[in-house]
C-alpha cells in the first residue's frame, strides 16, 4: 500500500520525556513491551503476506501448480516472463481493459465523490440521512450480491432498459455486450464514491471559513472560490485519494468476477488483469505462470504510485509549507 | 478468497520426504484453509480395520445430489459403524479452484468428484491414487462395468478415477412451445442442415429462437468432429484441423442469418454452464445442447413439458461419457477403507437405488437393471428410458479421456465461437485462432 508523503509540516517537537528520564533499560523494556504488543500484526504480517509474497517471487521462476509439491516445481528462469510479454495475446489484452477502466473509472468517481462531498457540505435539515445514503454504496462495496443485482439490472430485459423504454429509447444488453460490458463495470465503480467522498467531505470541512469570507469581500464568485481557495485547500485530500484510487482501481476483480461469470466475457471485454492472473493460477493450474504475473502488477502498480507522488510535488499544496 | 468455515479435511499426511515441503507450502500459500481446518484437528490413526475412521469426502453439485450422496454414505456408515464422513459439497463453480488449493495445502479430501475435464491433470500429477492394483487384487470389482466407462478413467495406463455414472450428450426442447404453436417435435436422426431449417421454422412460427446457437459448445463439436471422421483429441494430440473449425462456425453462422439461433448476448448468456441459465428452461430458445443425465435439474427450472433427442447427424458419433468419478487422494491414510466405500458406492444395489441417476446411469451394469425397475421419479425415468434408446444407436469406438489442458481448450472455444458470433472474427479467422488456442492448451508443439 502506498503511505502518504511524509513532509514536514511543523518544527518536530522535542523528542518524548520518556528518554530523558528513563534512561536505556527503560527504553529497552518498552521496546520489548511495543514489539509484544505489535505482535499479533507482525506475525499476520509474516505468515499472511510476507512469507507468501517471498514464496511466490520464488514459483514465478518455476512451472509450479498446486497439484504438486513445492519442491517438485521445475525452475525454468524467466520463461514465464517471456511468455507473457511475448506469447500470451491475452495478457496484454488484460493489460488494456485494466489500463482502460483505471483511466476512465478512477477520475470519473473522484469527480463523483467530490461533486457530492460539495453538495453535502452544507448545513441543511436532515443531511446527515443523505451522507448516509450517498455513503451506502460503498457499503456494499466489492460485495458479490451487489454485481449480480448489477447483472441483471443491466441485461437486455433488465430495470434499465425497461427505463429507457419509457423514453422510446431501445438499450443495448449492457453486460451480454463486448461494446458496453467494461462500461458496465465502469459505472458501478463510479457509483460506489461513498469511501473518498467521505474524506473529501472531511477535508472540505477543514477549509478555513474565513478564506471565503475574505474572498467575498474581494468580490470572488463562487467558481473563483472553488478554483482558488476550495482546489487548492483540498490538494493534498484529492491527492490521498488519487493514489489510493488507482491502486484500487487497478486490482478490480469482484464485480469483473461476477458479472463475466468468472470467464471476463463476453469475449473478454472484461478480463481485468487480476481476473486473467486468477484464471491462470486457480483455473489452468498455471501457478507459476501467475505467480509471474503478480509481480510484473506488483511492480507496475508501485512504480505508478512513485510517478503519482513526484507529480504531487506540482500540484499538491501544503498551507503549512508556505508560511515558512 | 473465502476461508473454509465447514471443516474439510484434517491435513493428510504424505510420505516423510515430501511433508516439510508440503508443510511449508501449506504455511504459507493457504494459511487462511488451514485456519478452518486445522480447527478440525488432525487424525493420525492406522487405517486398520475395526478403528475409528473418518474419511473426508468432496464433491460439486445441487441440493438433489447433495441428499441423495448423504443418505448413500449413511448407509455405508450403518453397515459400518466405525467409519464415518466428513462430507463437504458445492457448486460447479468453484469447485475445482477450491479442489486445487486443498491439494496446494496437502489436504485434498480423501474421496472426491472428478470429471473429465481435470481428471488427466490430476492423475498426471500424481495426486490421484491409482485403482487399478485394487481391482486386480478384488478388492474393487469393476467387472460388471463396461470397459468403455473404466477406459474413460484410465489415464496412462492407470485408473484414476471410478465412473459414477454413465451419460451422453441429449438435445432438449421445449415440448411446450411445440405443441402450442403446433409445431413438429425434432426428431434423432435429423441432419443438421435439417435440424437448423426446422428451428428457423420455430423462430418465424413461435417467435422465439428454434435453437441454442451450439458452436461454443465442446460437445456438440466433439460429436461434428467424429461424424465428419474427426475426433476432438488423439491422445495428447489435436485431432481436427483448421478446416473442420471453419465448417462448423460457418454452419452457425448460416443459421443465425437464417434466424434459427438468438442474438449473440443471448447465446452468450446460455453459454455459461449453470443448468439454470440454459435457453430451454430461461425460454429464450426452443432447444439447448445438454447431458441426458441434467434433465431432472432442467426440469426443476421451468414450467414447460421438455423433450429429449440425440444431436442431429449420425447418431453412431455420440458414445457412452463417463459423467462423473470419485477419485482417491493418493496421501490418504485410510486406502483399504476409501477402495471399499468406492466398491460400495458402484456396486452396491441399495447404494445405486439410492444414487439413482442424479450422476448418470449406475456404472454396475446390474445395479442399473435393478434402479431402471424401481426407480419412481419420472425424471430419473425418462433419462434411464432415452439414455437406454441412445445406447442401441451408438457406434464401436469411444473417445478417451481429454488431455491436460482440456478445460482451457473449452474456455477458449467459447471465447473464439463468442467472437465469431459477435461478427469480431470470421468463421476462417476464427478457427485459426482456435487451432493455435487448443494446441497451446494442450502443450501440443
Amino acid at each position: 500500500m502506498a503511505q502518504m508523503p511524509v513532509r514536514p509540516t511543523e518544527p518536530v517537537p522535542p523528542p518524548p520525556a520518556a528518554t530523558r528520564r528513563g534512561g536505556r533499560g527503560r527504553r529497552r523494556r518498552e521496546d520489548v513491551a511495543g514489539y509484544v504488543f505489535l505482535s499479533p500484526w507482525l506475525l499476520g504480517l509474516m505468515g499472511i503476506t510476507a512469507i507468501p509474497m517471498v514464496l511466490s517471487l520464488y514459483l514465478s521462476f518455476t512451472d509450479y501448480s498446486p497439484l504438486i509439491d513445492v519442491g517438485e516445481a521445475e525452475w525454468i528462469g524467466l520463461d514465464n516472463y517471456r511468455e507473457m510479454f511475448t506469447a500470451d495475446p491475452s495478457y496484454w489484452h488484460a493489460v488494456r481493459v485494466t489500463v482502460t477502466f483505471a483511466l476512465v473509472a478512477v477520475p470519473l468517481k473522484l469527480a463523483a465523490a467530490l461533486g457530492v462531498a460539495l453538495l453535502l457540505n452544507r448545513a441543511f435539515k436532515g443531511i446527515a440521512f443523505f451522507r448516509g445514503m450517498f455513503y451506502l454504496p460503498s457499503l456494499l462495496g466489492g460485495s458479490v450480491a451487489v454485481a449480480i443485482v448489477w447483472r441483471s439490472m443491466f441485461n437486455r430485459e433488465g430495470a434499465v432498459n425497461s427505463f429507457l423504454g419509457f423514453f422510446g429509447i431501445e438499450g443495448a444488453p449492457w453486460v451480454n455486450d463486448p461494446q458496453w460490458a467494461l462500461e458496465t463495470l465502469m459505472l458501478l465503480a463510479i457509483w460506489q464514491f461513498g469511501a473518498p467522498m467521505v474524506i473529501f467531505l472531511a477535508g472540505l470541512k477543514q477549509v478555513p471559513a474565513e478564506l471565503y469570507e475574505a474572498a467575498a469581500v474581494d468580490g470572488a464568485g463562487a467558481w473563483r472560490q472553488f478554483t482558488h481557495i476550495t482546489l487548492p485547500m483540498l490538494s493534498p485530500v484529492i491527492f490521498f485519494n488519487l493514489v489510493l484510487e488507482t491502486i484500487h482501481g487497478f486490482q478490480g476483480f469482484t464485480s469483473a468476477f461476477v458479472l463475466s461469470g468468472g470467464t471476463g466475457g463476453p469475449v473478454d471485454s472484461t478480463l481485468m488483469y487480476t481476473l486473467h492472473l486468477y484464471n491462470k493460477g486457480f483455473v489452468e493450474l498455471n501457478m507459476g505462470y501467475a505467480s509471474a504475473m503478480a509481480w510484473v502488477f506488483l511492480l507496475v502498480v508501485g512504480l505508478i504510485t512513485v510517478v503519482l507522488f513526484n507529480t504531487g510535488k506540482f500540484w499538491v499544496h501544503y498551507s503549512d509549507n508556505e508560511e515558512r | 478468497m473465502e476461508p473454509i468455515t465447514r471443516g474439510v479435511t484434517p491435513a493428510q499426511r504424505t510420505s516423510s520426504r515430501h511433508r516439510t515441503r508440503r508443510r511449508l507450502l501449506a504455511a504459507a500459500l493457504t494459511l487462511p484453509l488451514l485456519v478452518g481446518a486445522a480447527a478440525c484437528g488432525g487424525d493420525d490413526e492406522g487405517g486398520s480395520s475395526g478403528d475409528k475412521v473418518e474419511l473426508s469426502i468432496f464433491w460439486w453439485g445441487a441440493e438433489k445430489r447433495a441428499e441423495l450422496t448423504e443418505k448413500a454414505l449413511d448407509l455405508y456408515t450403518a453397515k459400518h459403524p466405525n467409519v464415518t464422513f466428513k462430507k463437504t459439497w458445492q457448486a460447479n463453480q468453484g469447485y475445482f479452484d477450491k479442489l486445487a488449493t486443498l491439494t496446494a495445502g496437502g489436504n485434498a479430501p480423501d474421496i472426491f468428484q472428478m470429471d473429465d475435464n481435470y481428471l488427466s491433470e490430476y492423475a498426471e500429477r500424481n495426486v490421484t491414487l491409482d485403482l487399478k492394483p485394487y481391482a486386480d487384487e478384488g478388492k474393487l470389482d469393476i467387472t460388471k462395468i463396461s470397459k468403455g466407462l473404466i477406459d474413460y478413467g484410465t489415464v496412462d495406463g492407470k485408473l484414476a478415477g471410478l465412473s459414477m455414472g454413465e451419460n451422453t450428450q441429449g438435445l432438449v426442447y421445449d415440448k411446450t412451445l411445440l405443441a402450442k404453436h403446433k409445431l413438429p417435435e425434432p426428431k434423432t436422426g435429423m441432419s443438421w442442415e435439417d435440424f437448423i431449417s426446422w428451428a428457423a421454422t420455430v423462430s418465424k412460427t413461435a417467435k422465439v429462437p428454434g435453437t441454442q446457437d451450439p458452436s461454443a459448445v465442446y460437445q456438440a463439436l466433439w460429436v461434428y468432429l467424429r461424424q465428419n471422421g474427426k475426433d476432438l483429441y488423439n491422445g495428447k494430440t489435436l485431432a481436427f484441423d483448421e478446416a473442420d473449425i471453419t465448417k462448423w462456425f460457418q454452419l452457425w453462422k448460416g443459421a443465425r442469418e437464417a434466424g434459427a439461433t438468438p442474438t449473440p448476448d443471448v447465446i452468450h448468456e446460455g453459454n455459461a454452464t449453470d443448468i439454470s441459465k440454459q435457453l430451454v428452461v430461461t425460454g429464450k430458445a426452443g432447444t439447448s445442447w445438454v447431458w441426458v443425465n441434467q434433465m431432472p435439474e432442467l426440469k426443476k427450472n421451468t414450467e414447460s413439458e421438455l423433450g429429449v433427442i440425440a444431436y442431429p447427424g449420425d447418431t453412431s458419433a455420440q458414445w457412452a461419457r463417463g459423467s462423473m468419478y470419485f477419485s482417491a487422494f493418493r496421501g490418504t491414510e485410510h486406502k483399504d477403507t476409501v477402495i471399499d466405500v468406492l466398491n460400495f458406492l458402484a456396486n452396491d444395489p441399495e447404494a445405486g437405488k439410492i444414487l439413482g441417476t442424479d450422476r448418470g446411469l449406475p456404472p454396475n451394469l446390474e445395479v442399473r437393471k435393478t434402479v431402471a425397475e424401481t426407480v419412481t421419479d419420472p425424471a430419473m425415468k425418462q433419462t434411464i428410458a432415452v439414455q437406454d434408446e441412445l445406447s442401441k444407436l451408438f457406434g464401436p469406438t469411444s473417445p478417451g479421456v481429454p488431455p491436460s489442458g482440456h478445460s482451457k481448450v473449452k474456455t477458449e472455444l467459447v471465447r473464439i465461437a463468442e467472437e465469431v458470433q459477435y461478427g469480431r472474427q470470421t468463421p476462417e479467422q476464427g478457427a485459426a485462432a482456435f487451432v493455435t488456442a487448443a494446441k497451446a492448451a494442450i502443450g501440443q508443439s
